[in-house]
């Protein structure tokens, strides 16, 4: 009885499970960004792995073919990247110089505040990652040392603070174009950015995604090279 | 789709190679998709079977996140004095990211429309 618990079946049916009740939720309540499946499906595991008093670790050993999907999901963005690359028309220079000088500000207001708070080694490598989608987050983190589950978390509070503060802000600044509007969303909180710029408007959607696109590249890229040089 | 999968798995591979040939610090799967990337820039536009296996695997992401999201209960005693330098920096990272792109491509569209 007890290793069967301790097995993989067990450890992938309690993932799946969790994921159809995170979709459920999350369709039930409108698409809460508080509730999207990443957190809920999270909560639902950990619940679970406490009430039947599982170790962490063993679980994550069980389900190892799963998280392994993230390397081929990661070349996966290539296609979406490749199908935005024509918004870049007309619009190149600005959104090119935006993403490379705001890509390498996300990362180092992170580190910065994170910092000067007494941050220790391992939370800085976990933060560097904050504004990129969460599967090259999660490889460019491995390589650098970082925790893995910190940098999970990182991007997804990103998320959860662009998408809930966009508004109210470039109200403030005055920014309505949804060209703009969606490409700041995307640099800055990634994949859930996107969904919130989609249901602004399809061109918020587009730009959107595109920012989130180059962001993940132009970081993973530059990330690891700063990380040998400062760190 | 398999046919599909295939290429990202091989694309994968291969970023691992190069990355381990020419001990690069990116990720192999970053390198990986980077190939990819050129590789739809040359033959110009995106076979149907890479189109249906990426979009496939792309729309499980949420379910692949869920098991290293869920360590953050986890953690233990040991990042316990780290919450409060992690929240101050997500939360006034992103706001302070937010409004400095906002300005900063506010700026150049205006100065890019008026040449």
């Amino acid at each position: 009885m007890s290793e069967l618990i301790h097995g993989p079946l067990f450890a992938i049916t309690l993932t799946l499970l969790a994921y159809q009740g995170a979709m459920f939720l999350y369709t039930r309540s409108a698409r809460a960004a508080m509730l999207h499946p990443t957190i809920s499906g999270a909560t639902l595991i950990a619940l679970a792995l406490m009430l039947l008093q599982q170790d962490y670790y063993t679980y994550y050993q069980n389900i190892n073919w799963l998280t392994f999907l993230l390397g081929p999901a990661t070349v996966a963005l290539a296609v979406p990247l490749y199908r935005q690359l024509h918004l870049l028309r007309n619009m190149a220079g600005p959104l090119l110089i935006t993403v490379t000088v705001g890509a390498i500000f996300a990362s180092a207001s992170a580190l910065i505040i994170a910092w000067l708070f007494g941050a220790n080694h391992d939370t800085l490598l976990s933060l560097t990652t904050k504004s990129i989608t969460t599967p090259i987050a999660i490889t460019v983190t491995q390589d650098l040392g970082g925790i893995t589950t910190i940098a999970v978390a990182s991007v997804i509070l990103t998320g959860v603070v662009g998408i809930t503060t966009i508004s109210w802000l470039f109200n403030k600044l005055d920014i309505q174009d949804d060209r703009l509007w969606g490409f700041c969303l995307g640099l800055a909180a990634h994949a859930i950015g996107t969904s919130r710029a989609f249901e602004r408007s399809a061109v918020a959607g587009a730009f959107s995604s595109l920012a989130l696109c180059l962001t993940g590249a132009f970081t993973a890229i530059f990330v690891p090279f700063a990380a040998r040089w400062f760190l | 789709m398999l046919a599909g999968f295939l290429t990202l798995i091989g694309c994968q591979l291969l970023g691992e190679f190069i990355q381990r040939a020419l001990d690069l610090p990116l990720p192999g799967p970053v390198i990986g998709m980077l190939l990819l990337f050129l590789g739809l820039c040359i033959h110009g536009n995106v076979p149907k079977d890479l189109e249906t296996g990426s979009q496939r695997l792309i729309e499980l992401l949420p379910l692949l996140l869920m098991a290293p999201a869920a360590g953050v209960f986890f953690l233990g005693a040991g990042f316990a004095d780290q919450w409060p330098a992690f929240i101050a920096a997500v939360t006034l990272g992103t706001l302070s990211t937010l409004v400095f792109c906002g300005l900063l491509i506010r700026f150049l569209h205006n100065r890019n429309k008026r040449t």
